[in-house]
């Protein structure tokens, strides 16, 4: 789906709920996040479009430049703006005068960069600045998670709503990666197990932790297991400490970085796991805590952030991430055969609650209680994904 | 049994069942450790390993190192080397430097005198700060050292028995500091509780360490900084406070109370004031910064911080023992 020929043709749409986004990017929870709401508020019956100021190369087509809204914008429209990142659309949408409505999806605080990365630091602080700046005069705050919407009331959002992101979580267990999926089947074919964690390579998702605690888990438990990585490196410095960390622990053979992935080859590495560990530090909601539980991988996670809610229970929620903890706790894991039922089987329950039907639903009903029904017809939930 | 009912039952077995699974897996690192399959050193070793590899840490070089950098990159030069492989290649590269010399020469000239500009503002500052150091330095206030009387510490203390009672029950980790060879965290072990040890003094964890205790030689403000919050299900202070100043005992409270678990519990050990001024009192209480707090002192201190607590006398009143449980939100900051 692309935008529409109203649009193109350059006709005010009227009545609108449109998005407005950064960058729209490819394989990346946030881009998922909107192109899918775009769906669903078309679905539903609203003209609905995406401004960004960027378009990954894959996603060209789909999108309007931000300085073109102006031009077709029309009474009645409703401005729905994707936050989480510092950008120039904050300031465009500060100055529109439409009814804003802010979808959160957490920044990562400057301190979690900190002597890593000066220029992500700082531009996590303007983000914040702005959230400050935006979120009273905004008539809506949607957010990920309960964490999340403690971040939009404190920077004063007036009125919040929790709506999870609407995740395609199907596309991850059909068609995997042959040439993926055969490179892993050669790499396990000595034995041991395969841990996955997927997100960006960055501090506060502490892969270095995970590190640790699988050196910690093969001293201990499995001489043979190896530890996937997958995920975009915006940090050189981070995975350069990180590699050379890896190499000093003699784990270059065990520990692989995928960096960022397709969806086939992500479908494949889920296929693999045997476990999902996330030892993050800071997470606003955690899409593959779901994609973990829809591959039907069980969950060990530290306890940060919006990852309790996420889990709702279903995954082995971690106090502390101490390597022999953590090790200790994947091995419980994959050695108690009525745990590892109980952890899928409570996963796919989760799942089933972030079913993007359910999802999208909640984020329409929420649309349309600053927005109205959209025109010609009564609010009714998305077709999304059924 | 009604579906609501049935599934709010469904999800109390599921908690109590989660909740049995990881006291278990407790059990198991405690019996891990315990046994010397991996040592808590080589924990440690990893972390510092790690810390090696990043920039956070800040070790190894320094402003002096940063500006010789600094230094050796502020003069560009517009010169570019023409050497070359190729027949005829130093020829050409020679005629257009030649052609782009004036160019570049301009260009180049300009950000080599902002380069210097900078550097020299950076030597500035550089001299500044060392100067501030040393004015610092001679009015500095030195940090408090560990005071221990001999009379007062160790396995047969009259205190011993309530501290190892009092943390039997802690949910998570406990730690002691100032901890010497070990001689409470090996009672505390042995009593089935998760613990170990820190403390400032050189060469005192060796010997723990060899029968196999988590002891680490580490100042007590700096530990607890570094871990992370609600992870303590137990903190014993002793030695340590008596001669803090007002200052560094508030930053050590408040560092403790966030690193304490909901339900944690504090035990503070304490010369008495009047002990800390008599002859049989330590040489290092001449040289602390700080003294000790009455004992009556501690239950307001710590009720604004969210703990509840006792005090009970020593035997002869020349210490005492503050167990202090945490069982709210602060009131004051």
């Amino acid at each position: 789906m692309s935008a529409s020929p109203e649009a193109a043709a350059g006709r005010p749409p009227g009545g609108a709920v449109h998005q407005f986004v950064p960058a729209l990017i490819a394989r990346d929870a946030t881009g998922s996040h909107t192109l899918l709401l775009r769906q669903a508020l078309r679905e539903a019956g609203w003209r609905s479009e995406i401004f960004a100021e960027a378009t990954h190369d894959e996603l060209l087509g789909e999108t309007l430049p931000v300085d073109a809204y102006p031009e077709l914008s029309a009474p009645g429209d409703v401005l729905v703006y994707q936050f989480s990142t510092s950008s120039a659309v904050s300031e465009f949408l500060a100055g529109r005068p439409e009814p804003l409505v802010l979808d959160y999806h957490n920044v990562t605080r400057p301190h979690l960069y900190g002597g890593w990365d000066a220029v992500s630091a700082t531009r996590s602080a303007a983000a914040l600045e702005e959230l400050a700046r935006l979120a009273p005069r905004a008539v809506l705050g949607l957010a990920d998670s309960a964490y999340n919407e403690t971040d939009l009331l404190e920077a004063g959002c007036p009125r919040t709503a929790v709506v999870p992101v609407l995740v395609d979580l199907d596309r991850l267990v059909s068609a995997p990666d042959p040439r993926v999926a055969a490179r892993l089947a050669a790499g396990g074919a000595g034995g041991g197990v395969d841990w996955l964690f997927v997100g960006r390579l960055v501090p506060s998702k502490a892969q270095h932790d995970l590190v640790k605690a699988l050196w910690a888990y093969r001293r201990l438990y499995d001489p043979d297991a190896r530890l996937h990585l997958a995920g975009p490196t915006p940090s050189g410095k981070y995975l350069a400490s990180l590699r050379g960390f890896v190499a000093d622990l003699g784990l270059s053979e065990s520990v692989r970085i995928w960096g960022e992935v397709t969806d086939a080859a992500l479908a494949a590495l889920f296929a693999a796991a045997d476990v999902y560990v996330s030892l993050s530090i800071h997470e606003g909601f955690g899409v593959p805590l779901l994609e973990s539980m829809r591959a039907s991988v069980p969950v060990v996670a530290r306890a940060a952030g919006a990852v309790e809610a996420t889990l709702g229970g279903a995954g082995l929620l971690l106090e502390r991430a101490e390597p022999s903890y953590v090790a200790a706790a994947v091995h419980r894991v994959l050695h108690d055969e009525v745990l590892h039922q109980r952890l899928v089987r409570a996963g796919h329950g989760q799942v089933a609650a972030h079913s993007l039907a359910a999802a999208g639903g909640r984020a329409v009903e929420a649309i349309a209680s600053v927005a109205g029904p959209p025109p010609g017809r009564p609010v009714r939930a998305a077709r999304t994904g059924e | 049994m009604s579906e609501a009912a049935e599934s709010a039952s469904s999800l109390a077995d599921d908690r109590a069942y989660l909740t049995q699974v990881m006291a278990e897996i407790d059990e198991e690192v405690r019996r891990r450790r315990a046994s010397g399959d991996l040592p808590p050193r080589l924990e440690r070793e990893l972390d510092e390993l790690f810390l090696e590899h990043s920039p956070v840490a800040g070790r190894g070089g320094g402003l002096d190192q940063s500006l010789r950098m600094v230094d050796a990159a502020a003069f560009i030069d517009p010169v570019v080397p023409i050497s070359s492989n190729k027949s005829g290649g130093a020829v050409i590269k020679k005629g257009l430097r030649s052609l782009n010399l004036w160019y570049m020469g301009y260009v180049t000239h300009q950000v080599s005198q902002f380069a210097a500009a900078v550097s020299r503002s950076l030597h500035l500052l550089d001299d500044r700060l060392t100067e501030l150091r040393r004015e610092v330095d001679a009015q500095r206030v030195p940090p408090a050292v560990v005071v221990e009387a001999p009379w007062a510490v160790g396995p047969d203390a009259w205190w011993v028995s309530a501290t190892v009672e009092a943390m039997s029950t802690a949910r998570g980790r406990v730690v002691h500091t100032a901890a010497g060879d070990g001689w409470l965290v090996r009672q505390l072990v042995d009593k089935g509780v998760d613990a170990y040890g820190v403390d400032p003094r050189s060469g005192l964890a060796d010997k723990g360490e060899l029968d196999g205790l988590d002891l680490r030689e580490e100042e007590p403000l700096e530990h607890l900084r570094a871990v992370e919050s609600a992870a303590l299900g137990g903190i014993v202070l002793s030695g340590v406070v008596d001669g803090m100043t007002h200052g560094e005992r508030a930053q050590l409270l408040e560092v403790v109370c966030d690193r304490m678990a909901p339900d944690g519990t504090l035990v503070v050990h304490s010369l008495s004031p009047s002990a800390w001024w008599s002859e049989t009192a330590p040489p290092e209480a001449d040289l602390s910064p700080g003294h000790p707090l009455r004992a009556a002192t501690w239950p307001h201190l710590l009720g604004p911080l969210g703990f509840e607590a006792t005090v009970t006398e020593g035997p002869s009143s020349t210490d005492y023992l503050v167990t202090a449980v945490l069982s709210g939100a602060p009131t004051v900051r």
